[in-house]
This record gives C-alpha cells, structure tokens and sequence, in this order.
C-alpha cells in the first residue's frame, strides 16, 4: 500500500482547511477593517480598505494594557516558578529511587485529571480565607499548581532520554553531585526546559475560569477576562475587539508552533489539561 | 575515607524528598487540600454566614437528597450528557476522518491542512469565542449576512434565544478547538504504523481490510481510547464558552453541571450545594478518569523499563 494522493482527500483537505481556517480569517480582516465594512449588511469577504484604527481603539480601551501588564506578570511568575519547581522533583523522580516515589507519580497523573471547574468552589474558599484572592502571586500560585503535573511528567521525560552515564563520568572526575547536576545535567534539560516554559506560558497566558472566580477587582483582570467582559460593558465594538484577540492570541500561536510536536505527544503519553 | 562516603550516603536519602518537597507542597495546598474541602463542604451547608462566621453547619447528605429529588439536576444532569456525548462524537469523528484523509493528500494540501489545524489549536479558548460570537452576532455577522443574501429572512435573528440553535454553535466552538489535537493525535499516530509490516501482510495476500483490522487498527486503539477519554473528561466539563457566549448570565435552559454548580455556588451562594454538585461530576467522570489513568502508569512504567 503506498500513500498515493487521492482527488477525494485533496478536495475534502481544502475544504477542510477553508472550514476551519475561516473563524480565524475571520478575526484577523475583521481587526484591519474599517467601520463601514465592520458595520455592513452586506458580507464583505475582503476588506475594501485596510486600516489600524482597531489596534489604535484597542490600546485606547480602559483596562486594555493594565490587563495585559497583569497577563505578562502572572504568566512570568508561574513560568519561572513552576520550572524551578518541576525540575527538582524531576530529578529525583528520574534520578533517585525512594520509598513512596510510585505513590507519587500516581497522584500527579490522579492531580492532573481534576475537573477544575468542580475544584474552583473548594480553592476559591481557600484563597479567600489565604487572602490570596485579588492578588497577582495568588493567582499565579494557583497555576503553578495546576501546570506541575504536567512539567514533573513532561521533564521527567526528557530526563530519562538522557544517559545517566554522563554524570557518573563528572562524579568520578570529582564533581559533587550538586555539580554534576548542574554543568552535566542542567545544560542538557535546555531543550526540555524551554518547551515546559512555553507550555506554563501558554496554559497561564489562556487561562479563563481561575482569574475570573479569582481577579474581582478591574485593575487586576487579565487579558482573558478583559475579553470576556468587552462586549458586555461596551455593546458591539467588533472591530476593537477582533484587534484585542487577535493580539491576545498572537504570542500564543508563535510559541505553539515552536512546541507543538512536543505537546501533541505529551498530551497523549503525559496528560495535559485542556 | 569511611566519612567521605558516608555523608553522601545520609544525603542520598533525604535529597529526594527535599528536592520533591516544594513541587509536593503547592500541588496538596492548591489541589489536595480543596480536593478534601470539598467532600466536608458538600457536607455542610456553607453560605455567607457562615463564610464570615467560619463556622460551618454541618447537614449530613441533605444536599445530596435535595439534589436528587430536585427535577432540575435530572434535567441539567441529562442535558449534559447529551451535550458532552455530541461534542465527543462530533470532535472525534471529524479528527479522525481528517487524519485518514491526511495520509492520502497531496504533500502540499496536507501541509495547508496541518497548518491550519496547528493555527486553530493554538487560539485561546476565549479568542475562540470571541469570533464566533461575532460570526453569529445578529447584526451584521457574517453568518446572518450571507444567509440574508442567499434568500432566508435571518434578519436580527438572535441565535441564542432557542438553546438548541445555541448548543449547537456552542458544541461547535468546541469542537473547532478539539478537532485539532485529535486529527494531528491520529494523524501521527497513522504515520506510525510500520509500511514493512503492511507490505509484507499485502504480499502474503490480505486484503486492505484485513491489513487494517490486524495491523492498523490494533496500532490505533490505544490512541482512540485515550483521545476519546480525554474529551469525554474535557467536554463534561465545558464551562468557558457557554459562559462567555452568553455574556456571564446564562438562562437557565443552558445550565449544565459547570454552569449548574458554578451558579449554586457564586450565584446564590450556596457553597455546600455547589460542592455536591461539583462532587457528582467528579464521580461521574471517575470511571473515564480511571481507565485513563490505568493507561498512563502503564505507558510510564513500560517506559521505565
């Protein structure tokens, strides 16, 4: 059986492909339109002009860069601690053996299977008695906890690719052992570790339901949750708020293509929260 | 001598539970201990008072028994398993019908294809449904537009008012945005398949239906059974776009267990309720859950082999 191309599955591809390109399309001309075109009863496929004022309404929108100051604040945060985190219990899960290390494993894959929606009642009660609510660092304590299953598994991973030899040869040589995790091991996590810093970064930059329960007050919303409100508040400004999505999702969709052979895997061998 | 090796010895043993200490102590604070909350919550009843108070009323398994006599939780209970069951069916049928497809395209259409599956998977939830929302605004949308011009009378047409039009285009976002994950999920996982294996079996004389029932398929069910209890644990608990596609007030016929819940609680502020709820959905989910997690310990431990 050879993989000859079939004109049946070339014209349903580029079917395919217009179907579900067309949303995204969509939101990227509707930014560059005029008002007039935004605004017309008959549908305009392409823009008869191209124009930034969107992107200029967008910025000028009350809450639009204080949110997304927030968004880069709690995105750092639980990328920088998240990895610091995993990569310790990486490598004593992949490095060490000792008493209750199944125990757990296990409960990071049970963890990571936790439907958030029926888990924020219980954690928002927390937070709130933390007085953590309202609070950047809490709510990026909150997605640390949620993206460590997946940062452990995932770096664990990488970790078990590499040959424990390497560091023997630099315990020999006279290394410590803190040394030998740190010149041999560490250098050689790069690759793993930028691609966990890129997942932490996309889960934390997405994420809705949390910072909405959590983040009440309009100086610490982030960028999601500011979307979510714009038309509410403001009636129907499409054109300000396709140009507010497509930058939200535009750091996004360039960090994903980097990683995303390595997400595709690592939902399905490591689990990922959606 | 005898001391150099010691000390290490002594560090060895404690180094692993330093090192998995931190990681282990956010994830019981933030995930183990509400796990705990909520089962006493769904035990108390906890409303503001007792949010001020701090002293819960404990109430046994009443918010169990109100729950169950309660026709709307049926009601709500049902609505969600038809609209999980949808969106599992529709996402999966379509993302492995475009992975089958893929394999049989044209180097460049399937880079067309690929490409932009990788672009709508990597679009945020709520970006999402921002654009659908403005696809099917009911003035001057491009969906109410172009029916307008292709002859219906779709004019002002508020697609929400009916929830089934409504949970039809919510069921779609969503499965836009799962569609992505499964087919390039499948389509790796086709790709996979060893062409010798196939070769051989077509010269030993199997036929392509024999090929794909003892070569392909049994390659493919494990990735199947994955994805499908994957999407059964994520569609249960959609929340973000029925949420935001209704501007945060959802009426009543577009409750599901997360909206449910999530009014109980924040809405009418009965925390107890809310986590008697949330409760169920999680015993619900546990046979799904289970069966997965079953398949990732082994997959870890073949991999420790």
């Amino acid at each position: 059986m050879r993989d000859k191309s079939s004109v049946s599955s070339n014209i349903s591809g580029i079917f395919a492909t217009i179907l579900l390109g067309f949303p995204i399309y969509w939101m990227v001309t509707t930014s560059f339109k005029s008002r007039e075109d935004v605004l017309s009863t008959e549908p305009k496929f392409l823009p008869s002009t191209l124009t930034i004022q969107n992107y200029r309404d967008a910025f000028a929108r009350e809450g639009f860069e204080t949110s997304l100051r927030n968004s880069l604040v709690v995105v750092s945060l639980t990328v920088l601690v998240s990895l610091f985190l995993a990569t310790f219990a990486s490598i004593a899960i992949a490095r060490m053996k000792f008493r209750g290390k199944r125990t757990f494993i296990t409960s990071l894959l049970i963890v990571q299977m936790l439907p958030l929606s029926a888990l924020i009642i219980p954690l928002f009660l927390l937070l709130t008695k933390l007085q953590l609510t309202n609070k950047l660092p809490g709510l990026a304590l909150t997605y640390v906890a949620f993206i460590l299953p997946f940062t452990i598994w995932t770096l664990r991973g990488f970790l078990a690719g590499i040959p424990n030899d390497l560091e023997e040869a630099a315990l020999v040589d006279g290394c410590n052992r803190i040394q030998a995790y740190q010149h041999v091991l560490l250098p050689l996590m790069a690759p793993g570790l930028v691609a966990t810093a890129i997942f932490a970064f996309i889960q934390a930059w997405n994420e809705f339901l949390l910072a909405y329960i959590i983040m009440q007050s309009q100086d610490n919303l982030t960028l999601p949750v500011w979307l979510a409100g714009f038309t509410t508040r403001t009636g129907t400004d499409w054109g300000p708020l396709m140009a507010a999505s497509t930058i939200t999702a535009l750091p996004v969709v360039i960090f994903f293509a980097l990683i995303q052979k390595r997400i595709a895997t690592g939902v399905t061998a490591g689990a990922v929260k959606g | 001598m005898s001391l150099k090796t010691s000390t290490p010895k002594i560090n060895r043993r404690f180094w692993p539970y330093l090192l998995i200490a931190p990681a282990s102590f956010v994830i019981l604070l933030i995930l183990g201990f509400p796990v705990y909350r909520l089962f006493t919550l769904s035990l108390q009843q906890f409303g503001l008072d007792e949010i001020i108070s701090g002293i819960p009323v404990w109430v046994g398994l009443d918010n169990f028994t109100i729950l169950i006599r309660d026709p709307e939780f049926w009601v709500v209970l049902r609505r969600t398993l038809i609209f999980t069951f949808g969106m599992v069916f529709f996402s999966v049928v379509i993302g492995a019908f475009l992975a089958h497809l893929m394999v049989r395209m044209h180097p460049i259409i399937r880079w067309l294809l690929n490409t932009t599956l990788i672009l709508v998977w990597a679009i945020p939830a709520l970006v999402g449904v921002s654009i659908w929302k403005w696809m099917f605004s009911y003035e001057f949308s491009i969906i109410t537009t172009t029916l307008n011009r292709l002859g219906f009378d779709f004019a002002q047409r508020n697609w929400f008012t009916n929830p089934i039009s409504g949970f039809t285009i919510i069921g779609a976002i969503v499965v836009w945005g799962a569609v992505p994950f499964i087919a390039i999920s499948i389509y790796a996982a086709l790709t996979q398949v060893p062409k010798d294996l196939i070769e051989a079996a077509a010269i030993d004389g199997a036929n392509s239906h024999q090929i794909f029932r003892s070569i392909i398929f049994p390659i493919l069910l494990p990735i199947y059974v994955i994805l499908i209890s994957l999407s059964i644990i994520w569609d249960f608990q959609v929340f973000t776009q029925i949420w935001v596609v209704l501007d945060s007030r959802p009426p009543s016929e577009y409750y599901t267990m997360a909206i449910y819940a999530f009014e109980k609680s924040f809405g009418l502020s009965e925390y107890g309720m809310g986590a008697a709820i949330a409760l169920l959905m999680i015993v619900a989910l546990l046979g799904v859950t289970w069966f997965y997690i079953r398949k990732m310990i082994e997959i870890g431990e073949t991999r420790e082999r």
